[in-house]
């Protein structure tokens, strides 16, 4: 674990309003900001790190925040900490499928359900599973951080500098090819014409 | 967010129409309007009423698998951060 180490010049004077403001937007996002370093992150120990530093940047540019849409700031600051994390290349979004989706023995059922239910919905997970890992790159992270991190559009847009209108736009895709996966393995209907 | 043509409000929703903002209905990001044109054409059209009800599972199945946060490196983090705010640990760590 890091010191935690204040910018130089702070003005102790702004030091109430600061502590306010970041105990208000910056505290309760913790569990979401690891959440999606995970993402990015190959090893867990990385994920901790990337969110230790985006706290410390967020704190020290805390008095600039205008308090609209914490979290796309938040997931800002994360990303460009991810960028000067020395790491050049693209992060590594999913570079590990089996980190984000893991077995399937592992989905708890509900005690109350019939077995046969159990079997169609531990399928179902399965083909979802497979999709899933099978999409491309760009639809998987996607998916990830959406339906998995439970982000909103504007929020994966931030995260991975992208138009919020390209997010909806491969999720749709991704979902889609999921579909017709599910489709295949007659588990839902077959796509008709419109 | 997506947003029907004003002089659309009145109008039945068609397969097609649906069919390009279902994702943004699935997801809760479209305007009060056009959210209820589509719910009244899902009540009403079985096709993609079932279209919708495949991809809310395929949603619930994805969020199954969504591993929670680990709640102690949540805390470690939490009070991490709340050292940040503290001024004696500001006194302890002088910035440099």
């Amino acid at each position: 674990m890091k010191e935690a180490r204040p910018a130089k010049g702070d003005d102790p004077d702004n030091g109430d309003a600061r502590r306010e403001a970041f105990g208000r937007y910056v505290l309760p996002e913790v569990g979401m900001l690891l959440r999606v370093a995970r993402s990015m992150s190959r090893r867990p120990a990385d994920a901790e790190d990337l969110v230790q530093d985006t706290l410390l940047r967020a704190f020290r540019a805390i008095d600039r925040f205008d308090g609209e849409h914490p979290r796309s700031w938040l997931l800002t600051i994360m990303r460009n900490a991810e960028i000067n994390r020395h790491r050049r290349r693209r992060p590594d979004l999913l570079d590990d499928p089996d980190n984000a989706i893991t077995g399937i023995a592992a989905v708890p059922s509900p005690a109350s359900e019939e077995p046969e239910a159990i079997v169609v919905g531990q399928t179902f997970d399965a083909v979802v599973a497979d999709a899933y890992t099978k999409l491309p790159d760009r639809y998987r992270e996607i998916v990830r951080l959406v339906d998995l991190d439970g982000l909103s559009y504007a929020e994966a847009a931030a995260v991975l500098e992208i138009p919020t209108g390209t997010v909806m736009s491969r999720l749709h895709r991704a979902r889609s090819r999921m579909r017709d996966r599910l489709a295949a393995a007659g588990l839902a209907p077959r796509r008709g014409r419109r | 967010m997506w947003t029907w043509r004003r002089r659309d409000h009145d109008a039945v929703a068609s397969c097609r129409e649906v069919g390009r903002v279902l994702q943004s209905y699935l997801d809760c990001s479209l305007d009060e309007i056009t959210l209820r044109r589509v719910h009244q054409h899902l009540e009403a059209c079985r096709r993609c009423g079932l279209d919708a009800e495949v991809y809310t599972e395929l949603k619930g199945s994805l969020a199954r698998h969504a591993a929670p946060a680990d709640p102690s490196t949540v805390a470690r983090l939490e009070e991490f951060g709340r050292s940040l705010t503290d001024p004696s640990a500001a006194a302890d760590h002088p910035a440099g």
